[in-house]
């Protein structure tokens, strides 16, 4: 490939103890591309991006990040890259304006330049009214705009933020979206982002890896990973009086790609589901079924990550339980 | 430097919009020194004994004046008087009195016959330092009633003893001062400095400054110089206060101030290093409570503040030979108690300069710049 790369990972692990966090990872990501990883809670997205960081030493295999490798020159990747980790880390007694500055100065930027550039971040992530105000007072969405406008401050070439929208509300979420792309607009920014959300990773990614347990199990466009998937929308039933020779029939319709059976309904994977649902829903009945109730959806992520898991990104996330993640809370808990 | 000040003023900055530390941190040495110059002031006073006479002959009434000559002079105890034995022992039993005095009614007859009179005396051994007192008074109090009268003028032989002060005069509440400042220096590093870095670690804030270009001795070092300043500050305050309260002079004047402060500033760094050394890798609040207790006592009881160093066995007077504290509060009672200049205390700073220049070493040594 011509294009050059921001971020290289060849066959990186990481181990704690017996838990394998991340398992032989390898993948590139492109100058000014916008890569995400899609995966459930503790699938390993914040070991990998603490390791691409400089934060974790990999157990084995190596990363090169702008250049440089993570493990060899971890000093020169830190001034090439913003990182916004998954918990809060802006200081709350401090106010938007003085956490910014600090910031700036961590990395050594001239007070002129500083100043510019603080009030351009500002005004675009709309907190230039509340700049003097205590960082205790923001919104947690407030809170992780400035964030975002903080490691920006030194114009890195890479962006990294773990789970940017984790715990907030769908408006807040909405807002950085908006952000991350007016961000992108800019060519030369490669922004690298981790979520669980797959409407996040849809909406905003050019190429995704999906995630699970430590290893990478499909990576692509947002629509290559869909096509690799049978049909194009997923109906889901669920039945009483279910039988195997249900299942049978209604896999033997033309527009019926698969059928899977759960524990308390059967998901299909067919072509143009609403308009087939009728059909469906007689096939079954014929069959001796009862319909109690359907639903259709258009293909997402969500399947892609069920397709080759068995399991949805939710059931995970339930079972995770999502308190550990909200405005401020120890990172220690929500790693 | 850029980098460095930023890292001073951010901790700084954070210091200033927690009043509530600072006052604690300026409150707690001043009442410590209130509390513990009033609560042991080396004597006893106004301890409640109660006595029966029931023999009231020329012997008993001898020994109650001597009883009463305490009573009116040191203070140790003051004296009820009762008529019902039982009574007096219940009382001591209930906690009403220290002691109960009984004087028998044989008492002077067996004390002219030489029949070995007996007074019984019972005491609340539960209080040692108050009944081993008592019964002390109470003893020389039946000598002298045994022994004939003389007085001490008309006794020619006698040598006399006359003392005299080497320094002027410290009282037990003056000597409690370096103490005091040394406990202040210690509260103070052990809530900024380190304890900073333990907090942030805790709530997952290092995790931003880590993913930054600074350096280990940035991030160790502008820790260090912003509890430095705040320590040295309270440090200084609490200095002045406990000056103003116990009423030392400091006659010789700026250079003894000057000396002062070097060796508060001294003993900060030298506290501060040692703390980052100590929690450098600590991740929770909590441990740094727990070993704030433990260090408090193994750095300040033998440090020679509270009780001379002299008199320690010989392990823990090994102990004291490595203990910044212990410098520390030699070189404060050399400069406000004998007027030492800075050459009698050279010794005190050169091993606290040495130790903080061992300390800050390691500390940068062992700080891990990964999570
Ligand atoms: N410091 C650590 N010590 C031990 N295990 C850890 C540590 N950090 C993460 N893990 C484990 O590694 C796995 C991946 O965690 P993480 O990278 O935080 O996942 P994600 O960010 O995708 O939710 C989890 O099983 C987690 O428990
Ligand atoms: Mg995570």
């Amino acid at each position: 490939m011509q294009e050059k790369k921001a971020i290289t990972v060849s066959e990186i692990t990481k181990k704690f103890g017996t838990i394998t966090a991340v398992d032989n990872v390898s993948f590139e990501v492109a100058e000014g591309e916008f890569f995400g990883f899609l995966g459930p809670n503790g699938a390993g997205k914040t070991t990998l991006i603490r390791m691409l960081t400089t934060l974790l030493k990999p157990t084995s295999g190596k990363a090169v990040v702008s250049c440089c490798d993570v493990a060899r020159e971890p000093a020169a990747v830190r001034r090439a890259i913003g990182v916004v980790p998954q918990a809060m880390t802006s200081d709350l007694d401090l106010t938007g304006y003085e956490n910014m500055d600090i910031y700036g100065r961590f990395y050594g930027i001239r007070s002129k330049e500083r100043k510019e550039r603080m009030r351009y971040l500002l005004d675009m992530v709309g907190l230039t009214a509340r700049a003097n105000d205590l960082v205790a007072t923001y919104s947690g969405g407030m809170r992780r705009r400035l964030e975002i406008a903080r490691v920006l401050v030194h114009k890195p070439k890479i962006l990294f933020l773990d789970e940017p929208t984790i715990g907030l509300d769908p408006q807040s979420r909405r807002v950085v979206w908006g952000l991350l792309e007016k961000l992108m607009e800019d060519d030369s920014l490669t922004i690298f982002l981790t979520t669980h959300y797959m409407e996040e990773a849809e909406a905003l990614c050019k190429r995704v890896a999906i995630i699970d347990a430590g290893k990478i199990i499909a990576i692509g466009s947002p629509d290559e990973l869909k096509s690799q998937i049978p049909g194009n929308d997923i109906v889901s039933l669920s039945l009483a009086g279910f039988t195997e020779s249900i299942v049978e029939k209604a896999e033997s319709l033309p527009f019926v790609h698969r059928i899977v059976v759960e524990d308390d309904y059967i998901r299909a994977y067919v072509d143009s589901g609403a308009k087939n649902l009728p059909m469906l829903i007689d096939e079954v009945r014929s069959s001796g079924g009862t319909v109690l109730s359907a639903t259709v959806h258009e293909q997402s992520l969500e399947d892609v990550f069920i397709h080759y898991t068995g399991k949805t990104i939710r059931e995970e996330e339930a079972k995770k339980v999502s308190f550990l993640v909200g405005p401020g809370i120890p990172q220690k808990l929500g790693r | 430097m850029t980098r460095l000040f930023a890292v001073i003023e951010r901790d700084l900055k954070k210091f200033k919009r927690n009043p509530v530390v600072l006052a604690m941190s300026i409150l707690m040495p001043i009442i410590y020194l209130v509390i513990l110059g009033n609560s042991f002031q080396g004597k006893l006073q106004a301890l409640p004994v109660v006595f029966v006479d029931q023999d009231a002959g020329p012997s008993a009434k001898r020994f109650m004046e001597n009883l009463r000559a305490v009573e009116a002079g040191p203070k140790t105890f003051s004296l009820l008087g009762s008529k019902d034995p039982k009574e007096a022992v219940e009382g001591v039993k209930k906690g009403i009195y220290k002691a109960a005095i009984i004087i028998p009614s044989d008492f002077s007859k067996r004390t002219f016959a030489k029949g070995r009179p007996e007074i019984g005396l019972f005491l609340d051994n539960t209080d040692g330092i108050s009944s081993e007192n008592i019964r002390n008074i109470v003893k020389s109090a039946v000598k002298a009633t045994n022994t004939e009268y003389v007085a001490i003028r008309e006794n020619p032989g006698e040598a006399i003893i006359r003392d005299i002060d080497l320094y002027s005069k410290v009282d037990y509440y003056q000597s409690l001062v370096p103490g005091v400042v040394i406990m202040a220096i210690f509260l103070g590093t052990l809530t900024t400095g380190a304890f900073n870095l333990v907090m942030d670690r805790f709530l997952g804030m290092d995790e931003s400054y880590l993913l930054t270009p600074l350096s280990k001795s940035h991030i160790v070092g502008g820790l260090i110089i912003s509890g430095l300043s705040i320590t040295t500050l309270i440090a200084v305050f609490i200095f002045t206060v406990s000056m103003l309260i116990t009423g030392i002079p400091l006659s010789r004047g700026l250079h003894q101030c000057a000396s002062i402060f070097i060796i508060i500033t001294l003993t900060t760094l030298c506290l501060l290093s040692l703390m980052f050394v100590i929690l450098g890798r600590v991740g929770h609040p909590r441990i740094v409570g727990v070993l704030s207790g433990f260090l408090n006592v193994i750095l300040f009881f033998p440090s020679g503040a509270v009780y001379p160093i002299a008199s320690f066995p010989g392990w823990l007077k090994a102990f004291a030979k490595v203990n910044p504290e212990a410098y520390a509060v030699d070189a404060l009672k050399a400069v406000l108690f004998k007027n030492a200049g800075l050459s009698v205390i050279a010794g005190d700073i050169l091993f606290l300069f040495c130790f903080t220049a061992l300390m800050m070493t390691l500390s940068i040594l062992t700080f891990k710049r990964t999570l």
